[in-house]
């Protein structure tokens, strides 16, 4: 009862929103405040800044906009958006079209729809969109595609006369070379729960070589007792045990991590393909950031998959909210922002990799090695994985795989209870 | 253990020296390790040496932390809030206090209890549904979402020390007020006021302390930097400067200077007034 | 006089402050969480009424416990070892300090002045086992530093250390202040019997403050059942769930897990294992000493 009074109530404050939107919009002169809630705190560096950019051209071309902008790191967006969910959204948020994010955000129509025809010049790579998609309708847009990677210190390889493993087991073996040379093999943000989970389904990956259909099944049954999922969790633990990660890894956050990496004391860094951008960044010492190559997961022992299946997805993405009282102006600014011009070539130009858009017009020659081999990885993959597993349950799911895989990893509790626990959350 | 050093030889002197210098590091070396490296460069960091000598002072990472910190705006607003919550909370208790302690009515003593629970429940606890609450009354992201809880969770304590304080202070008093025509009000601001003047103080000690630290909720109800608190220059900056370790210390030192100079100033006071409290309490 | 005390209306004026803020901030969440704690609420959307449901499953999550028994650790932690530190150190203060008296103290409470953000922050890497402070002094004595002091054994203890590190000042000034209220006449009598300063600490002065003691118990108890914003920033409950505390895990569930309604029901629970913990505590200390009432 009560839950119905509430809907027509939220309707109710909808239709006047969108009255009081357009209202606002016919004189286009009336300064308008737009707020956008972003999952990039560093405005001066990769991503955050492409972002920053767009937005203070937009204010340039539209006086009469402000544009706020609100900035937490990925944790605590993802918390402060729920929060938000529950009374008022700002106007332009960062989404993921993943449904550990997405279902329930969309279920509570939080989020309002766009219409797909506008963007049938925007150039979005096949399929990018399907993941924002609901009932066919669209209520958001892809910013990436990203690839999960091992970034490495080629320098420091060539130095050490270490070379790109081409197998797990080999990997394994010179994550023990390196352990011995004194260095910390991988640098891996255990901390946050989420990388592990997405090497887990790397692993997945190329154990199967296909696992959207397992993974939906188990979810859909809250079953991990395919086989596939105890082996994938056998080669991560394996991975933790012979000290493949930095000591500690299952407490150190994202920046942790990555300072070991890009300060040469990691010779590998596990992380997605937005990265690239360390290339670029000043903040890296020279000689560490022009030597930053990258590589994707080797093949396993009898894995279906081959080095060219890659695990890759269309993860984040921009949203606007259902009852923005500026709506118009929020979509246009979105649309504005992904102008093909835009964000995908801005993207382009400072280095954070693939954009969800077609960018083979902004190629140079001039980019950096690291985002050429990025391109020739995403150009060459014979097929990609879609969703990683963290993401494809509901958010209860999504928590209880991220906690559980540092204890899995960590030999807290052993892989039959972490397939166990979270077929448990799904339920 | 150390206490059994006889008392007259030197060398348990000496020993019990050591404990305290040893105890004084102990609790003073990390901020000494803190200011060192927000001092170097970021790269300086990854050494084996417990301090280093930068090889060359960065003072840039102070201009850095105190520009893109947003430190003046936040120490603003934490000194504001952080102050009207002081005043409301030893203004509300000395009127509670009083009208418990002296008025004669029938609920007082209920009323007391009811006030003096707030003081077992835990913050944290209210903070779902107070979201919930301050968002229905778009009360959420301005000053009132923090100033409302602040006082409301400062004011048991305030006014357990304020009875306690008042209950010491001779009824004649009044009575000699009352004579000359005072009002209940004169009497509580005028007579009763001057002379709680050590508890009001332990009060806005032990007050500012409790919400100089607090952020879950600043966190939680705030979305713009207009009211955000100091603690954010620190959270903020780790993000933004994921890559600058040096830049996150000096922000780091930074914000925890104003505290600790106005502890460094205030000493005297603060350890009297933490005091009295510890033997009220 | 009687008839101007007695006034309802100035009565009410002066109490209506305080109890309107009881009412609004602590009360209405309370009924509010327990109105919610009966749904299945994630946040946002429609929700429907489950009745106990949301305490059933709580009866049997095995996170819930492992913060209460991390909650039950660190109160443990606070009465063996950081109370015990604070009254040793405070007696040798207040015989031996001397001069440096007000320095040292001044030094011990620094650390209480900073705010929690910072804390967490310095401490995660002083802890980091790559180049953390920590390690680095046990590389100073030889040994190969590379601890990692957060793993899932040690991680509850390092944030144990850190909360005992930042609350030393305050303990340890209390019984400062407690100490040097006792009547020095009575240290004088000791003196004469021939007691020696041990006997002289534990014949005279732990008996006289046991008052303090109690109340600070009560404090220990009462702030490890609290615990979140130290906890929230350092390890955010992992790895796994081996530092998580009842509060910290509330907010996962809430605004993370999308169980808004589960996490009320913590929340309720909550708060009535702090009240009982007070109740309780206050009963075995009334007990012991009869008659003596706090205020």
């Amino acid at each position: 009862m009560k839950a119905k009074w509430w809907s027509v109530a939220l309707t109710a404050a909808m239709v006047t929103g969108l009255m009081s939107g357009a209202t606002i919009y016919a004189s286009a002169e009336e300064p308008v405040t737009l707020k956008v809630f972003s999952n990039l705190p560093d405005r001066k560096n990769g991503q955050g800044l492409v972002e920053q950019m767009i937005i203070d051209e937009y204010m340039e071309e539209n006086p009469n906009v402000t544009i706020e902008v609100e900035a937490l790191d990925e944790e605590a967006y993802k918390t402060k958006f729920k929060a938000y969910a529950m009374e008022g959204m700002p106007d332009v948020v960062n989404i993921w079209g993943q449904p550990s994010f997405l279902d329930e955000v969309l279920e509570a129509g939080v989020l309002a729809e766009l219409n797909e025809d506008d963007y049938a010049d925007y150039k979005f790579i096949e399929g990018s969109l399907e993941g924002f998609k609901k009932d066919g309708k669209l209520y958001g847009l892809p910013r990436n595609t990203d690839v999960a990677v091992f970034y490495y210190n080629q320098k420091m390889f060539e130095d050490n006369g270490w070379s790109v493993p081409s197998t797990y087991d080999e990997l394994l073996e010179l994550g023990k070379t390196i352990t011995e040379a004194g260095m910390t093999p991988v640098a891996m943000d255990g901390g946050d729960g989420w990388p592990m989970a997405v090497y887990l389904s790397d692993l997945l990956y190329k154990i199967t070589g296909d696992y959207k259909e397992t993974v939906a099944n188990a979810v859909a049954n809250g079953d991990f007792s395919d086989e596939a999922f105890a082996q994938a969790t056998q080669l991560l633990k394996d991975a933790a045990d012979a000290g493949l990660f930095q000591v500690g890894y299952d407490s150190q956050d994202y920046g942790t991590a990555m300072n070991l990496f890009t300060n040469g004391q990691a010779a590998m860094f596990y992380m997605g393909s937005w990265e690239t951008s360390m290339a670029l960044n000043e903040d890296i010492p020279e000689e560490i950031r022009t030597n930053i190559r990258v590589f994707t997961m080797p093949t396993v022992t009898d894995g279906a998959a081959s080095a060219t299946d890659i695990e890759a997805w269309n993860g984040g993405g921009y949203a606007v909210s259902a009852s923005s009282e500026v709506k118009d102006e929020a979509i246009k600014f979105l649309n504005f922002m992904y102008q093909p011009d835009k964000l995908s070539k801005y993207g382009w130009e400072n280095g954070v990799g693939m954009s969800a858009q077609d960018q083979t017009d902004y190629m140079t020659g001039e980019e950096t090695e690291l985002m050429k081999q990025i391109v020739e990885i995403v150009t060459n993959a014979t097929s990609v994985s879609g969703t990683p597993v963290n993401d494809c349950g509901p958010s209860a799911f999504k928590t209880s795989i991220e906690s559980e895989i540092q204890s899995v990893s960590n030999g807290t509790i052993d892989v039959d209870t972490f397939l166990g626990n979270i077929g448990t959350a799904c339920k | 253990m150390e206490i059994t050093g006889k008392k007259k030889t030197p060398i348990g002197k000496i020993i019990l020296w050591i404990a305290l210098i040893f105890v004084a590091i102990i609790q003073i070396f990390p901020l000494i390790w803190l200011l060192d490296f927000s001092l170097a460069s970021s790269n300086e960091m990854f050494t084996n040496g417990l301090l280093i000598i930068p090889e060359k002072i960065q003072w840039g990472n102070y201009v850095k932390a105190f520009v893109d910190g947003n430190f003046i705006h936040y120490l603003k607003n934490s000194l504001l809030i952080n102050g009207l919550a002081v005043v409301l909370v030893v203004l509300i208790s000395i009127m509670a206090a009083f009208a418990c302690l002296r008025m004669h009515w029938k609920l007082n003593g209920l009323v007391k209890t009811l006030l003096l629970m707030g003081m077992m429940i835990p913050i944290h606890a209210t903070l779902l549904p107070n979201y919930k609450i301050y968002s229905t009354l778009h009360m959420t992201d301005t000053i009132w979402a923090l100033l409302i809880p602040y006082v409301a969770f400062s004011l048991p304590q305030g006014l357990f020390l304020m009875t306690s304080f008042m209950s010491a202070i001779p009824v004649e008093l009044e009575e000699a007020a009352v004579m000359d025509g005072c009002g209940i009000y004169r009497i509580i601001f005028q007579i009763i006021t001057p002379m709680l003047k050590a508890s009001i103080a332990t009060v806005s000690i032990m007050t500012f302390l409790n919400n100089w630290n607090e952020f879950m909720m600043a966190s939680t109800y705030l979305s713009s930097p207009k009211w955000k608190t100091l603690p954010f220059s620190v959270l903020e900056f780790t993000g933004q400067y994921s890559s600058n370790y040096a830049v996150q210390f000096a922000v780091m030192a930074l914000t925890a200077a104003p505290a600790v100079l106005i502890y460094i100033v205030l000493n005297k006071h603060i350890t009297k007034g933490v005091a009295m409290g510890a033997v009220k309490g | 006089m009687k008839k101007m005390y007695s006034n309802k209306l100035v009565i009410t004026s002066l109490v209506l402050p305080g109890l309107l803020l009881f009412v609004f901030a602590i009360l209405a969440p309370i009924c509010l969480s327990v109105y919610y704690s009966l749904t299945n609420y994630s946040g946002m959307g429609s929700w429907d009424m489950i009745g106990l449901e949301n305490y059933k499953t709580l009866a049997h999550d095995e996170a819930f416990f492992t913060a209460l028994r991390n909650s039950l650790f660190l109160a443990i932690g606070f009465i063996c070892i950081q109370h015990p530190l604070a009254i040793i150190v405070a007696a040798i203060l207040d015989k031996k300090g001397g001069r440096g008296e007000s320095f040292f103290r001044c030094v011990y409470f620094i650390p209480n002045v900073i705010s929690v953000a910072v804390i967490a922050y310095l401490w995660k890497f002083i802890y980091n086992p790559n180049f953390g402070l920590l390690n680095n002094i046990l590389k100073l004595f030889g040994h190969k530093g590379n601890i990692n002091w957060f793993s899932p054994q040690m991680a509850i203890w390092s944030v144990l250390v850190v909360l005992i590190w930042h609350g030393f000042g305050w303990g340890m000034l209390i019984y400062y202040s407690g100490i040097k209220n006792i009547d020095p006449t009575l240290y004088e009598a000791a003196a004469i019997d021939g007691a020696n300063p041990r006997q002289t600490f534990l014949r005279v002065t732990l008996p006289l403050m046991k008052p303090v003691i109690q109340v600070n118990v009560t404090m220990a108890v009462i702030s490890a059942l609290k615990q979140m914003e130290t906890v929230y920033l350092l390890t955010n409950g992992g790895p796994g769930n081996a530092t998580q505390f009842t509060a910290t895990y509330l907010y996962q569930q809430a605004f993370k897990a999308f169980k808004y309604g589960y996490g009320n029901a913590i929340s309720v629970v909550f708060i009535i294992i702090c009240l009982l913990a007070t109740v309780v505590l206050n009963k075995i200390f009334e007990e012991r000493e009869p008659k003596r009432r706090v205020q």
